[in-house]
């Protein structure tokens, strides 16, 4: 570490230099098969990302994400296909419309109530999105719908890679560098005093999920036209929800970083358990493992690791301020 | 007409079945305060275990009832303290983490059972099975009766239990005010770990019943965690009789929509009431949720 500088904000850049660098010139280093894991590594920590949004910095858990990932995708595949014809670039904003507006239908309402009635309504919502796309013939049916196939790799990673990169940014400059922010994470720490600040929760909750969605749906609009075929279990599945839960749960809940570690970590085990043994039900048992372990042992996740000291410093103000015991020392 | 009471009484057996395991549920979340994700997980070893006394010592599938209730119900009485403990915990966000831990326990169990036992679907034979009632014009497969009938019985002794013993004094007491409880001199503690095992006994219970109805395989429990989180939005959460309404109303309703307009659009059809309940009266149509 010597190399690097002392002072933690240049060391910080210079960490963060080192890794668009590096993320940089990975495509001309390793050949197709790893460049499409890194393409995949890179979409799971943007999704990660975006379900940290709300799940981390409001607290509200959706469990039902993949609703927006399969909307994303869904919208591109239709819109590229037969009737339409629409090139890739003209679909991710209607797909980014349509999601939006979807979250605002399901967010106004059911945001209002408490997070265990929100928890089931997202994941009602999203099972309804898997049963009606497997219903309808428009949406292919359980079969799904094949893309045109647009055979370039690094056109992938990198926008995998840009996209991944402007919801991080986003996420920086929104929650952890701006008054919003400290409203999202003030409703979250107590949301009744929160409101009695004058903070409207009811608007601040709407826009985190619908941001969190929309940044969803990017990603899901960019896969399908990457894997070429998409059908309702493989955009809405369930098994999407649960990956981002316990990637943002073992990187740590409401860090800036923490996603990205969980979601490039547990990727790469997924596709290393898939190459050794090519078993995904053990990969599932897996992750409830994990789920179990971190809540047990690791509340505050690998990133938690690195920042105890300066949020054990920080909870403590907070309750000698507010005494609301969000320290956990009431 | 014969068609329509048929799907009536189906509905009706089949809501019965569910009751058992959401009225458990109910209580749970009214005694713990956590939404039990691995409900559906309970369901399902409790299906298994039907399946595995029938296949391999060739009993009757319902004699798993009672082992089922032992077995499963240890197992929730160890796990128990564990989710009591993260609820209680003064971590920041206590709920969630919960949450997030019954969430992992379900998918640790769906893993686990997709991991040993594989995507095959399983039967829970018993000597009843294939046989049918006749009651005037209508005919109902006969496993469905009996099945309700042992739903009926642990129901009733639950609610015996609840309501005529000095304990379901204490739970009850402690679903309605948990710190009134515990200076009534209740160790809140050690009844929340009897209740998640009453809770996961009773389930797997019922588990053995629904696998000797339709069939077992590990995919199936989220469509039961699907079932009593749509018991609990319409009763309202914790509400322990209004369970037993809607788990028959949900029966019903499943029943219907698979006779009319086509078993593939049963699930979206409670989805959507689920979804549509939740938007129109959030504390259930009952409106007894806490």
């Amino acid at each position: 570490m010597a190399l690097l500088p002392t002072n933690p904000q240049w060391r910080g850049l210079v960490l963060l230099a080192i890794i668009i660098v590096v993320l940089g010139v990975l495509p001309w280093t390793v050949n197709n098969y790893w460049l499409r894991i890194a393409t995949g590594a890179l979409m799971w920590a943007g999704l990660a990302c975006s379900w940290n949004m709300l799940g981390g910095y409001a607290g509200y858990i959706n469990f039902g994400q993949s609703a927006f990932f399969g909307l994303g995708a869904y919208v591109t595949a239709f819109l590229m296909g037969d009737p339409f014809g629409l090139p890739f670039s003209a679909t991710i904003p209607a797909g980014m419309v349509v999601t939006a507006l979807f979250a605002v239908i399901i967010g106004a309402p059911t945001l209002r109530l408490r997070g265990a009635y929100f928890a089931i309504a997202t994941w009602a919502f999203a099972e309804v999105l898997i049963q009606f796309a497997s219903a309808m013939d428009f949406t292919g049916g359980i079969g799904g719908i094949g893309l045109p196939p647009y055979l370039n790799e690094r056109f992938f990673y990198f926008a995998m890679f840009g996209t991944a990169a402007l919801a991080y940014f986003l996420t920086w400059a929104l929650f952890e560098r701006s008054r919003f922010g400290l409203k999202v994470k003030a409703l979250r720490d107590h949301e009744p005093a929160a409101e009695a600040m004058g903070i409207n929760t009811a608007l601040v909750k709407l826009q985190t999920f619908v941001l969190s969605a929309v940044t969803a749906s990017v990603f899901g609009a960019i896969f399908a036209y990457w894997v070429t075929f998409i059908n309702p279990k493989s955009v809405f599945g369930g098994d999407i929800t649960d990956q981002m839960v316990v990637m943002v749960l073992l990187g740590g809940l409401g860090t800036l970083w923490g996603p990205a570690i969980g979601g490039v970590g547990l990727f790469v085990v997924n596709r290393l358990i898939w190459m050794y043994w090519g078993d995904t039900a053990f990969y599932i048992a897996i992750l409830g493992t994990a789920i179990v372990l971190v809540v047990l042992f690791l509340p505050n996740g690998i990133a938690g690791l690195f920042a105890r000291r300066k949020n054990d410093a920080l909870d403590k103000v907070m309750d000698k301020l507010v005494g609301t015991g969000a320290g956990g020392h009431p | 007409m014969d068609l329509f009471l048929q799907t009536l009484l189906n509905g009706l057996l089949i809501g019965g079945v569910i009751a058992t395991f959401t009225i458990a549920f109910q209580l749970a979340f009214g005694v713990l305060h956590v939404i039990d994700f691995a409900v559906g997980g309970w369901v399902v070893l409790g299906g298994y275990l039907g399946y595995y006394i029938t296949a391999w010592l060739g009993l009757d599938g319902f004699i798993a009832i009672p082992l089922a209730f032992v077995l499963f119900g240890t197992l929730g009485y160890l796990i128990g303290p564990v989710l009591y403990n993260v609820r209680n915990s003064r971590t920041a966000r206590p709920e969630l983490m919960a949450l997030a831990l019954s969430f992992g326990l379900f998918t640790l169990l769906r893993g686990g059972m997709l991991t040993a036992w594989g995507f095959n679907t399983r039967n829970v034979t018993t000597t009843l099975s294939g046989e049918s009632l006749a009651i005037g014009p209508i005919t109902v497969p006969l496993i469905r009766v009996v099945a309700a009938a042992f739903a009926a019985a642990i129901a009733g002794g639950l609610f015996l239990f609840l309501y005529r013993t000095r304990y379901g004094l204490a739970i009850r007491a402690t679903a309605e005010n948990r710190h009134n409880a515990a200076l009534m001199g209740v160790n809140i503690g050690r009844l929340s770990a009897n209740v998640y095992g009453l809770y996961a006994g009773i389930t797997a219970m019922a588990g053995v019943l629904m696998g000797a109805i339709y069939s077992v395989n590990p995919e199936v429990g989220l469509r039961y965690t699907l079932f009593a989180f749509f018991v609990a939005v319409l009763a309202g959460l914790g509400s322990v009789e209004g369970a037993l309404v809607a788990a028959l109303l949900l029966g019903v309703i499943e029943a219907f929509v698979s006779t009319y307009v086509g078993a593939s659009y049963s699930l979206l059809a409670i989805f959507t009431t689920l979804f549509l309940v939740l938007l129109v009266s959030p504390r259930g149509i009952l409106r007894r949720g806490l």
